[in-house]
């Protein structure tokens, strides 16, 4: 017992530490920065709550708020129907399945830069092309350039780029269904519609909480894909909160006042996704 | 166990002195290592040739050349650990005013070879440190311009000849899109892009010393930037019909290949287009801003100016260095090898592509890029970007002003 007791120490100590290094101490300092007007060098005082107030005032952040919510729940809403819908159908028996699978995840392994360059030459060039041919006036520009549309464009890159993480997790969940189930609905003539509604969602309930969290997760801290393809723009239309921070806090000399809206978007962050698990859990144990 | 857990310790110390070993020291030979600090990836070739002349000339100085990407960013990082190179070079923009209010950078003023510099040049830099620190912390060696870059065939196909005043611009901007063909071709998608002219603009309607006024609270974008605005609408409308969706390195190539007569942009873009199109006959000219013919001046900006740290160990030899590089004939190599501009008295550039903009460095008739005194954290070229969509001039004008403030007051 002991000597199992000293090989955990040894494993986790180090994890613990370097966690503890590179994790908590650097969140507790930007946390405490947040109550001063450190610039990233030089001298700061401490200005108490003034960064936080000014974070309510800014609309710049305001709209950051807005953009990211919108983006993230509906790329979350398309992510979680478009891989179930995939992973359900590579589940099926058809031929290829496992060529079909590697493939499909394909766009989880590639860089986004690689990524954000394809699209980019898509959203330029091919899609305008084919508006050109067949006279569609809306596809004759490059989406990303209007601000009332570039966010969609974003939303497609990061959907395409999603889905196979998601499809990954819902086929793990698929393969622990019997087969027995359908075959016995399938006897008390059961369509495709109720097997679906009545035994596939319900026994995939589990993976469906934890890819809607996952996903709702990481579309709000969405920066990648937004530096990839517009910047930010145009205008201020696709800035997200990640990248109002990222700039205004090494970019703008803006240290101190992003440590605050980082602060305050890590605690939404955390009530949206503990709002998320307690809803879709009580939604688990109904079933 | 023991021998693992020393393991252990082994790799991490060695770890430790690894990282460590990144900060420079002297060679054992008696050699003095000098640390150039360079933000520019464009000018590596260019600076290792230099300073394998330096090191022929000076056989007991070594230079060693640190050109990171993000260099901004690692340079304000190692002024956090004061760790700052012995000899930087760097542009002249906010971030060197930074550094300037920091104290942490040499005074050259007054010196020998801050005088071979333009006067106009050390003014510029003066400003960006502003009136909290007396003193030109840096030499400014190399310099760039705004101009409206122009496709000599297609000029001479549409009859045009190179406009003076801001009528004459737009009258040969109307010309050719009468004819049909693209006067302009904008690549906003790149917020940056709309910079240029924006730029170009603001230092000849709104004034040069517009931001200390500004920060003094006497004038506002509402007061002198109406017209300035104004003008930016009027020149979008003689783009082409995806303005915004195009992005900077697309537009090089579709100028290149001929899809417009004029191109608003800097010397910087001149290599990029000739890349694409090595047969084309470029010029420029400065843009014509207002119709009074005096008033028009050339948009340059300190590109490279050379520091040296405060308290490196070994001033003489940095010195050494920045004297080496001030020297004409080096300054002359480095601007043509770059297709940039000298701030050096007496250097210029003789490229030929220049001829349209060449009297006004003879003459000094330039002024500094007014976006490089506003507040970094403001954003204003994605504010632009967004007016130049919407063109609500006075929700712009406004929405510029408060920005700038917020900024001021965090």
């Amino acid at each position: 017992m002991k000597k199992k007791n000293s090989v955990f120490l040894i494993i986790t100590i180090p994890a613990f530490l370097l966690f503890v290094i590179f994790h908590s101490f650097p969140a507790l300092q930007g946390i405490f920065y947040s109550f001063t007007d450190w610039k990233g060098y030089g001298d700061w005082n401490f200005v108490g709550l003034k960064n936080y107030l000014n974070v309510f005032k800014d609309e710049r952040a305001g709209d950051a708020y807005l953009f990211t919510f919108k983006f993230a729940i509906v790329a979350t809403i398309l992510v979680n129907i478009i891989s179930l819908l995939v992973a359900i159908g590579l589940n099926s028996k058809i031929k290829f399945h496992k060529t079909l699978r590697a493939i499909y995840f394909l766009p989880y392994i590639l860089s986004i830069l690689i990524v954000g360059f394809i699209f980019n030459f898509i959203f330029a060039h091919f899609l305008p092309q084919i508006g050109d041919v067949f006279g569609w006036e809306f596809l004759t520009r490059n989406i990303l350039g209007n601000p009332d549309l570039a966010w969609i464009g974003i939303v497609i890159v990061a959907v395409w780029q999603a889905v196979s993480f998601n499809t990954i997790l819902y086929l793990a969940g698929l393969v622990t269904i019997s087969e027995d189930l359908y075959e016995a609905a399938s006897i008390d003539g059961a369509g495709v519609w109720t097997k679906f509604w009545k035994i596939t969602f319900p026994l995939i309930a589990p993976f469906f909480t934890i890819n809607m969290v996952l996903s709702l997760k990481n579309f709000l801290m969405v920066f990648d894909q937004i530096v990839a393809l517009t910047g930010g723009g145009p205008g201020k239309s696709t800035e997200s909160i990640s990248l109002l921070i990222y700039r205004g806090g090494f970019e703008g000399g803006e240290f101190a006042y992003q440590s605050a809206n980082a602060v305050i978007y890590f605690i939404v962050i955390i009530v949206f996704s503990v709002i998320q698990l307690k809803f879709l859990n009580k939604r688990e144990v109904e079933n | 166990m023991i021998k693992k857990m020393t393991a252990g310790v082994m790799a991490l110390t060695l770890g430790a002195s690894l990282l460590a070993g990144c900060s420079s020291g002297d060679a054992d030979d008696g050699k003095v290592t000098l640390e150039l600090f360079s933000n520019k990836s464009e000018s590596i070739e260019t600076y290792k040739g230099l300073i394998k002349e330096f090191e022929a000339e000076n056989p007991d100085i070594k230079i060693k050349l640190d050109a990171p990407p993000e260099a901004e960013t690692v340079l304000k990082t190692r002024l956090t650990k004061n760790d700052l190179p012995d000899i930087m070079s760097i542009a002249g923009n906010a971030t060197y005013g930074e550094l300037g209010r920091a104290g942490v950078l040499e005074d050259f003023s007054g010196t020998d070879l801050a005088k071979t510099v333009q006067p106009s040049y050390i003014d510029m830099i003066n400003r960006l440190v502003g009136p909290e620190e007396e003193g030109t912390f840096g030499l400014p060696y190399a310099t760039n311009a705004n101009a409206v870059i122009y496709n000599k065939a297609k000029f001479e196909e549409h009859g045009l000849e190179v406009p003076t005043t801001w009528d004459e611009f737009i009258a040969s901007l109307y010309k050719v899109k009468a004819a049909g063909d693209t006067p302009i071709y904008f690549t906003l998608k790149d917020a940056w892009t709309g910079m240029i002219a924006w730029n170009s603009l603001g230092a000849n309607v709104a004034g040069e010393d517009f931001a200390e006024k500004k920060n003094a609270g006497e004038t506002s974008f509402t007061d002198q930037y109406d017209e300035v605005a104004d003008k930016m609408e009027t020149l979008v409308q003689y783009g082409h019909k995806d303005n915004m969706g195009v992005a900077y390195g697309d537009g090089n190539n579709a100028f290149a290949a001929g899809k417009s007569v004029f191109y608003l942009q800097g010397n910087w873009a001149i290599p990029e287009i000739l890349k694409a199109n090595p047969d084309m006959e470029l010029g420029v000219f400065p843009m014509p801003v207002t119709n009074d013919t005096s008033q028009n001046k050339l948009v340059s900006g300190v590109d490279v100016l050379l520091a040296v740290s405060k308290d490196t160990e070994h001033k003489e030899e940095a010195m050494k260095f920045a004297e080496f590089m001030m020297n004409n004939d080096t300054a002359q190599k480095y601007i043509d090898e770059q297709k940039a501009f000298s701030a050096i008295e007496g250097v210029y550039q003789e490229d030929p592509v220049f001829e349209g903009i060449k009297a006004n460095f003879e003459n000094g008739t330039i002024t500094s890029f007014p976006d490089h005194y506003y507040p970094a954290g403001m954003g204003a070229e994605n504010l632009v970007q967004e007016f130049l969509i919407k063109k609500d001039k006075e929700k712009f004008l406004k929405k510029m002003d408060s920005e700038w403030e917020k900024v001021q007051n965090r």
